[in-house]
């Protein structure tokens, strides 16, 4: 599903290049539960940003679903984006004047999808999050634990084969985040890939394969399928 | 994304700052209001003065001497303190037996001070014959009655006034009707008070004119034997400009001119003059309208800044947004019709404004003035230009910002803090 050779990245600000990604190689196999993890700087969410089609990279290839990123228009992408892949950020980004409801809906409106249709996915998707006696209820009244099930609602809403998590824990206190956890688990359990970063041991263990990464390269990639026989650590 | 939606997310973004949407469409209400509010009362106002001018009647011919302009506009000849005396009795006489011509009507004019007791006023005056009231749609009196032709004739000190100058003179107790008031000293008894007032063709003072027999006009008051003008009454059985040609003909005819680069006289039809104030009046109008334009576009440059700061504030939402799916043109579309509605709900919100103002105009000019006869306009073509301009405006001064939020990096929009 995801195949990337020797990946580079670099930024250059006031004249000084940075290297993020200095030659990543990986495949990610459709179904799969990956956690990213490594120290910041170690180029974890560059990483991430350019997986999930928000950022291109600077050098190497990327071939999504067997199509590569070259040849696509912003357009394209922005189209891939909505369609293929489901984000949760750990800042949410919820508009926090719109209801729930709305919020899940947004993703939605890009599909350009019908409106009688939209209604059934939003309260499908806000229902799978068990929220739906909160459908009316303004985003920016939510606890934070509340918030990150609308996120990963919206991030489900258009039923993408990829969700994204970038750090979704890290604005959360443990019991929330196990809960976000528990929910992405499911997602996975039910066929989706999910693709996770985070400096949380205990958050990335829920995943079936941990890649560690250090200065722009990976350092480590195991899977770790006798841990779920346990599963994660309480 | 499909257009309603688009709308529908335009419309929740801007109700959600309700406030700052209501002072950011001040400016565009304000501006289009000030143009619709100038095109209106322009136009009632050219209404009022060609009303003024038709009602003097459109079958009435103007002679006047000097040569004529040729089509350049420039002032007569007696304006420019050049007495010319080329228009005389005996040119009334032969106009009179012309006969496309109903009536040939001379007037002498002059300003003066008038007097009754201890009131005075500096009016304008003209000498005429009788049929003067006749030609100038002044036939109805609120009191007493016009000069005969015996009078002028006899060269009797008679005077017919008009209702302002009445009221100046004798104030609303006393009945002006065969008191003696003293014109340039001169004593005049009234014998008729006019109905109407305001201001007439020509910007006469109707109001406060008084009008005399022309022989006493020309010997006593003036001491001159030629006219200020002779206006002509085409028989209406007659084309006008077959009755131009004809005073042409009977005047050059009587003053031995053959040369025609050569008259001493000129003629102007009531439908010249028309034209001539109607293109100066919307000359003005249109002027005016250029100068409240301007507050227009302030109100756009208004409308473009914050537009440019709720783009930045909304960085993230943009972020967001592009993350999930939305396009560059998705977001400039939403931005964009963001700028539009408000531009357009200003417009029309001014619109209304602006009707409102024109309405209490009408009210109050009519309030204070009831003979002079202001009209209610409100153009559509105002309406029109008011709508379109504030859409216009929207489009041109917030696309820029619209772009801006467009072009916006997914990955740089979610990390602003």
């Amino acid at each position: 599903m995801i195949e990337i050779r020797n990946l580079q990245k670099e930024y250059v600000e006031e004249e000084t290049p940075t290297r993020a990604l200095r030659g990543v190689t990986l495949s990610i196999d459709k179904g799969e539960f990956v956690s990213i993890m490594g120290p910041s700087g170690s180029g974890k969410s560059t990483l991430l940003q350019i997986l999930s089609f928000l950022d291109r990279p600077t050098g190497g290839s990327y071939t999504f679903q067997g199509k590569s990123i070259d040849g696509m228009t912003d357009r394209e992408l922005a189209h891939v984006r909505n369609k293929d892949m489901g984000f949760v950020f750990q800042s949410f980004n919820l508009l926090s004047r719109l209801t729930v409801y709305d919020n899940v809906e947004i993703p939605l409106l890009y599909s350009a999808t019908q409106p009688v249709k939209r209604q059934t996915l939003v309260e499908e998707a806000v229902r799978s999050v068990g929220l739906e006696d909160k459908l009316r209820t303004e985003a920016g009244k939510l606890s934070g634990g509340q918030k990150q099930r609308v996120a990963i609602a919206r991030a489900l809403v258009t039923d993408p084969n990829v969700i994204f998590a970038d750090d979704p824990t890290g604005n959360l206190d443990s019991q929330s985040g196990l809960q976000i956890m528990e929910i992405l688990k499911l997602l996975h359990d039910k066929g989706r890939t999910v693709i996770l970063v985070t400096h949380e041991t205990q958050t990335a263990e829920f995943a079936n394969r941990i890649i560690r990464m250090k200065d722009g390269l990976i350092e480590s990639d195991k899977a770790i399928t006798a841990h779920m026989l346990h599963g994660p650590l309480k | 994304m499909r257009l309603p939606d688009a709308f529908k997310t335009a419309t929740r973004s801007l109700t959600h700052g309700k406030m700052r949407s209501i002072l950011t469409m001040l400016g565009i209400v304000i501006g289009i209001a000030s143009v619709i509010i100038l095109m209106s009362i322009g136009q009632s106002a050219q209404d009022l003065i060609l009303g003024q001018v038709q009602s003097v009647g459109s079958n009435l011919i103007i002679i006047v001497p000097g040569a004529p302009s040729n089509g350049k506009f420039s002032p007569p000849a007696s304006a420019q303190g050049i007495v010319v005396t080329s228009l005389q009795q005996r040119d009334v006489d032969a106009l009179q037996r012309e006969p496309s011509i109903d009536l040939a009507v001379p007037e002498v004019r002059g300003q003066a001070e008038v007097i009754y007791g201890n009131n005075s006023a500096t009016v304008s005056y003209t000498g005429s014959t009788a049929d003067f009231f006749a030609v100038s749609n002044l036939t109805k009196m609120s009191e007493g009655q016009a000069f005969s032709k015996s009078d002028v004739d006899s060269g009797a000190h008679v005077a017919v006034i008009g209702p302002d100058l009445a009221n100046t003179l004798f104030g609303t107790g006393l009945d002006p009707i065969n008191k003696t008031i003293l014109l340039k000293n001169v004593a005049f008894r009234v014998v008729g008070v006019l109905s109407k007032g305001g201001t007439g063709a020509f910007g006469v003072d109707i109001g406060n004119l008084v009008v005399v027999p022309i022989s006493v006009a020309q010997k006593q008051l003036l001491g001159i034997t030629y006219f200020n003008v002779i206006i002509a009454q085409a028989n209406a059985a007659y084309d006008i400009n077959f009755v131009k040609s004809r005073i042409t003909f009977v005047l050059r005819q009587d003053h031995g001119i053959t040369d025609p680069n050569k008259d001493d006289f000129s003629i102007e039809t009531q439908a010249d003059i028309l034209s001539i104030l109607g293109s100066i009046t919307s000359v003005l109008t249109l002027f005016l309208a250029a100068i409240a334009s301007i507050s227009l576009i302030v109100g756009g440059i208004g409308i473009m800044n914050i537009m440019l700061v709720s783009v930045t504030e909304r960085t993230r939402e943009i972020g967001l947004r592009k993350a999930v799916g939305a396009t560059d043109t998705d977001i400039l579309q939403q931005f964009l019709i963001e700028s539009v509605l408000l531009t357009f709900v200003g417009g029309a919100v001014g619109i209304a404004f602006g009707m409102v103002v024109v309405g209490a105009v009408y009210l109050g000019v009519n309030a204070f003035s009831p003979t002079l006869g202001w009209v209610f306009a409100f153009p559509i073509s105002a309406v029109i230009l008011g709508l379109v301009v504030s859409g216009i405006a929207g489009i041109a001064f917030g696309i820029y910002p619209a772009r801006q939020a467009g072009k916006k990096n997914p990955i740089d929009a979610l990390r602003y803090e």
